[in-house]
């Protein structure tokens, strides 16, 4: 997949070419064809609830019976009384801010070892990779089994050391860095991306920087680094979108080590555990709306969470070159 | 960017890099402890999927204890997996979701990506910079008016919320197919179009097959997305027992079930081990996708 | 393009409006007579599973017996996120049981579930049958959209021979002699770590819910409006202070590693089953699960006792239930009622259905059939379903939520987070008052 030079020759292959006018038209038009279902799509299913989750956030709206507006109360609740809003927001911007960098920074560490392991590199990077591939529900699972205090095999080979293990995804102070574990273990995903990057370095430049004297540290900092800098922003950028919807591994995690039965109350009734410290965003938007049914506020939540995540596309999105459609070709 | 691969691509990738290494003493010490520190991690990472697997094949009264080791090996936590919970339905429901999402979402999502990438027309990058968007806000946000939509179209309490909007084209298969598109020489194209081909020949006879691998990407992106779902099964189907897929099953289980850790790991291993089988099979294709969406672009 | 924008938002919330405003009219209109043939399919939901799920199952094979042209089909582990999901969804919901009160202030008041009055009024259902706790929570604001299918009644369970070991010959009646026996009774591993505990005092653990410490006080929840009355009954603040005081002699920490570590509630290695734990507040249908998971085990029950300054209130329980009603688009109400009234006012399969599930009965025909098996376990909660002690959650418009904002002040209270105690409780007042501003504000 080397560099292929995109734009080479094209314009002149149709500039010759006669009823150029004629021949754009229909491709217009065939463009149009093709692209008519997801235009569909993205009108039907983004668009449009776009607008529609605005305008529910202005009322009362329990499916039952018809919506009822309401003006800007479901906004003055969410700023002033609601009493989990701010709790929910802060454990997202937790892992806005630690599982993200964390992740990056034990990916880029795992492939720059991956990079000089010569033998057998294969087996290397599968078995790193291994763990990205289990779905999260049995992932997160099968953690809350391996951390949990009563049987759990890793209290069980602290307590063979003679140590007290913690109580892990049952204690709110350690819920958070338990599904932290987690997230390194998956690390997978970026780790195979910055190990497709490190290794398209150029190895000359590698060469220059030894024959100049510069020690590891420099070689890194001048060499390895500017190299992958698209990479890291990439998996940024999407590190931080996905945290911001952190969802399935937080209430998976809070309802298998609740371990208490949901029989009749519903998936709401877990989520947070234990107090509250697992709660996202997304998930109280979950709660409010379809656990409580309270599809009105709920919207709320929901336009509230785009206006931070459409500010951070914002700032950041142009930074990405996959993302900026300059690349579009005629 | 060269072919990277996790167990084949060593051979290919290595030769053109090889150099002279330096037998000195202290560059020993550092690939000992380079390899040391790798091995650990290893350990590390390897260690949670073989408690888990240790654990299924405990007797359930084993497993409730907290040894490591089964003593003796037993598959009854295997047999009771499928008598106790329908484990059948929920992978025939996974799959069906994972199968049918994947086709349908290559149907409108080729040739929407063939049109973004190789034709010229006027909105192209405004519709781009919205597949992007919708690719990437959190689905959280459409969630009450999507929802709202399907129980008005009755269709809440099966798969069909899940499944018919790939119909209607998927953001992010749009996003990595174009990426794909790409990457293939315009020249092939080209050629074709003197030939005289129209835009659906081209994208049939030349792009289709040279991208196949690319498409292989999407699609298994797809069918793992959709065999991983919980929380779309969760939103619309948890009032349907019938229409569960298999990993909202196993996160439900240990709720409504009142059951023990050895079932659990049954049903993760069993959980895993399709997706893992599929990935050794497809694993060039599959890594070539990730890293073609972040590396290249 | 520009001139299309305004355009589009309009036609856009022309469409949201469109789509939410076509719930059909729900027509209250019934026939003058009870139909005299029943035929037809009718499906019930409920939120039983497994063994439980059985028991349903064999009184609608009766109703089925009894009604040979009518097929009831059964949904089972139905919770009610679910439940109010598909009855929104118009999905084919004829009879839906939950298993609490909670749904029953937003179901009446929304129609989700339809009033029955007409039902019972034509059809002449003594709604005196019913004991007066279990009459009031299937109500809102004057319409009754439920009736009881069976009813929950909390007290403590007393595991005999442990308490004997300790020396004690009879379970305790007040709180304070409970803490004393309870610290008695609790053995500690050598790391220090709790090995046996004689009550587990941490608010959240199996059904230490503030419902049943509520017991222990005679504390009531809302006032006639409606509106919080946590911060005006000072006995909340009494027993939290109370309750807080018993977790640190134990150790919050000691207390939540040993509640990690114990078996799930509802599963055979629940901590009582297992002689893990001494005393503990549960519900009549534990009796149930006893004989089946641990027939061996020697306990009694008791009334869930009071501080010693409130034992004028002691006898009662927490008393709440199962309750049924008719969705608001069933599309055959009538087959519908006649499953309801069948399942919560028929003599034989009220009984049975208390038989197989272990829960209370709520009709007093039942009561006092002597089909009716009751050992003398289980007869204490049918005592307690009777006291005037007893008390219940009232149905509110925001369900269970206003026992949730308490439960998470007394789980921070517990942790020595609450702050000052009577801020504290006005602040659960004035987070409750706020979310019932929120769905029912002007």
């Amino acid at each position: 997949m080397s560099a292929v030079p995109l734009n080479s020759g094209r314009t002149a292959s149709l500039a010759v070419r006669p009823g150029l006018k004629r021949s754009q038209r229909r491709r217009q038009l065939t463009a149009l064809a093709m692209l008519t279902p997801a235009l569909l799509g993205l009108a039907i299913f983004f668009v449009f609830p776009l607008l529609a989750s605005v305008v529910f956030s202005f009322t009362r709206y329990d499916l039952l019976s018809d919506p009822q507006w309401v003006g800007l109360l479901n906004y003055e609740y969410l700023f002033t009384k609601d009493p989990k809003v701010w709790i929910a927001a802060g454990n997202t911007l937790w892992f806005v801010v630690i599982l993200v960098p964390v992740r990056m920074l034990t990916s880029l560490l795992v492939a720059m070892l991956l990079v000089r392991a010569r033998q057998a590199s294969g087996f290397w990077r599968t078995a790193f990779y291994l763990p990205a591939l289990v779905p999260p529900v049995a992932s997160v699972v099968a953690f809350v089994f391996l951390f949990n205090p009563g049987t759990g095999p890793v209290n069980t080979i602290i307590g063979f050391f003679g140590g007290q293990g913690p109580l892990w995804f049952n204690d709110p102070a350690l819920s958070k860095p338990s599904l932290l574990l987690l997230g390194v273990w998956v690390l997978g995903d970026i780790m195979i991306i910055f190990l497709a990057a490190l290794l398209d370095v150029p190895r000359e430049q590698y060469e220059a920087a030894e024959l100049d004297g510069a020690s590891s540290a420099q070689r890194f900092r001048y060499v390895t680094l500017p190299n992958i800098v698209p990479v890291l922003v990439f998996a940024l950028v999407t590190g931080v979108i996905a945290a911001l919807q952190y969802f399935t591994e937080a209430a998976v995690a809070s309802s298998v080590a609740s371990g208490k039965a949901t029989v009749g109350e519903g998936a709401g009734s877990t989520i947070g555990y234990p107090d509250d410290s697992l709660l996202t965003f997304t998930q109280w938007i979950y709660v409010r709306g379809f656990s409580n049914f309270q599809l009105g506020y709920a919207s709320a939540l929901a336009v509230l969470l785009f206006v931070v995540a459409a500010l951070f596309l914002v700032l950041l999105l142009r930074r990405v070159k996959a993302f900026t459609p300059e690349e579009a070709q005629g | 960017m060269s072919a990277l691969t996790l167990t084949t691509g060593a051979a290919s990738a290595t030769p053109t890099r090889a150099r002279p290494r330096p037998r000195t003493p202290s560059k020993i010490v550092v690939w000992v402890a380079e390899h040391t520190l790798l091995a650990l991690l290893l350990v590390l990472f390897i260690a949670p999927i073989i408690f888990v697997a240790l654990t299924s094949f405990m007797t359930s009264d084993q497993a409730l204890t907290s040894a490591l080791w089964p003593d003796p090996w037993s598959i009854e936590t295997y047999v009771k997996a499928f008598e106790t919970v329908p484990l059948v339905r929920w992978f025939a429901n996974s799959a069906l979701y994972a199968v049918l999402a994947t086709g349908f979402m290559l149907l409108s999502s080729v040739p929407a990506a063939y049109a973004l990438s190789r034709l010229k027309f006027k909105g192209a990058n405004v519709i781009f910079v919205a597949i992007v968007v919708a690719m990437l806000l959190p689905p959280q946000i459409t969630a009450v008016p999507l929802y709202v939509m399907w129980v008005k179209a009755g269709m809440t309490g099966t798969l069909l919320p899940l499944i018919l909007p790939n119909l209607l084209g998927d953001a992010f298969s749009i996003f990595l197919l174009r990426q794909f598109f790409l990457t293939i020489p315009r020249e092939y194209s080209d050629a074709a179009r003197v030939d005289g081909a129209s835009e659906w020949g081209i994208l049939w006879r030349v792009v289709i097959p040279m991208a196949r691998p690319g498409i292989a990407a999407a699609g298994l992106f797809l069918f793992f997305h959709s065999w991983n779902d919980y929380y779309g099964p969760l939103l619309y189907t948890s009032e349907n027992q019938a229409w569960w897929p298999v990993a909202y099953g196993l996160a439900t289980f240990r709720g409504s079930h009142s059951t023990n850790w050895g079932l659990t790991m049954a049903i993760t291993m069993l959980v895993m081990i399709p997706v893992v089988l599929i990935f050794f099979f497809a694993q060039r294709v599959f890594v070539e996708g990730i890293t073609l969406t972040g590396v290249k672009g | 393009m520009k001139m299309q924008r305004p355009l589009a938002a309009i036609i856009a919330i022309a469409a949201v409006t469109a789509l939410a405003a076509c719930s059909g009219p729900s027509n209250q209109e019934i026939s003058p007579t009870a139909p005299a043939h029943l035929e037809g399919t009718v499906s019930l939901w409920h939120f039983f599973s497994d063994r439980e799920a059985d028991v349903i199952q064999s009184v609608v094979d009766d109703f089925e017996a009894a009604n040979p042209d009518v097929t009831v089909d059964v949904h089972s582990g139905q919770d009610d996120e679910k439940l109010q999901k598909a009855i929104a969804a118009g999905n084919n919901v004829d009879v839906g049981i939950s298993y609490s009160t909670d749904i029953v202030g937003a179901f009446c008041s929304s129609g989700a579930f339809r009033d029955l009055g007409p039902y019972i009024e034509r059809d002449g259902v003594d709604v005196g049958q019913f004991s007066e706790t279990t009459a009031s929570y299937t109500q809102f604001e004057g319409t009754r959209c439920a009736l009881p299918v069976l009813a929950d009644a909390y007290g403590l369970y007393v595991n005999d021979d442990m308490l004997a070991d300790a020396g004690y010959d009879h379970a305790p009646q007040t709180m304070e002699e409970l803490e004393e026996m309870a610290l008695a009774m609790t053995t500690y591993k050598d790391d220090g770590s709790i090995d046996v505990l004689g009550f587990n005092p941490l608010m959240g653990y199996y059904e230490n819910t503030p419902t049943n410490w509520a017991m222990t006080v005679g504390a009531t929840w809302l006032k006639d409006d409606g509106t919080s009355n946590i911060g005006s009954d000072s006995g909340w603040a009494e027993i939290l202070q109370w309750q807080k005081d018993f977790v640190d002699a134990i150790g919050y920490d000691k207390l939540q590693a040993y509640s990690a570590g114990m078996g799930q509630e509802f599963s055979a290695d629940n901590a009582f089953q297992t002689g893990k734990l001494a005393m503990n507040f549960d519900g009549e249908y534990r009796t149930a699960f006893i004989a089946d998971q641990a027939p061996d085990l020697n306990y009694s029950t008791v009334p869930i006792p009071t501080l010693a300054d409130h034992s004028d209130s002691y006898g009662g329980g927490y008393v709440t239930g199962n309750i049924g009603g008719i969705a608001k688009n069933s599309k055959n109400p009538e087959l519908a009622w006649a499953l309801l009234e069948y399942l919560t006012t028929d003599t034989d399969a009220v009984v049975k259905l208390s038989n197989g599930l272990k829960n209370a009965p709520t009709i007093t025909s039942a009561l006092e059939s002597p089909d009716l098996e009751v050992t003398p376990q289980f007869q204490t909660f049918l005592d307690i379903i009777q006291s005037p002690n007893s008390k219940t959650t009232p149905p509110s418009k925001v369900g269970a939520g206003y026992q949730q904002a308490m439960g998470d002040y007394w789980n921070k209270f517990q942790q020595g987070d609450g702050g000052d105690l009577t801020d504290g409780l006005t602040g659960v007042d004035t987070a409750i008052n706020d979310s019932l501003a929120l769905v029912d504000g002007p």
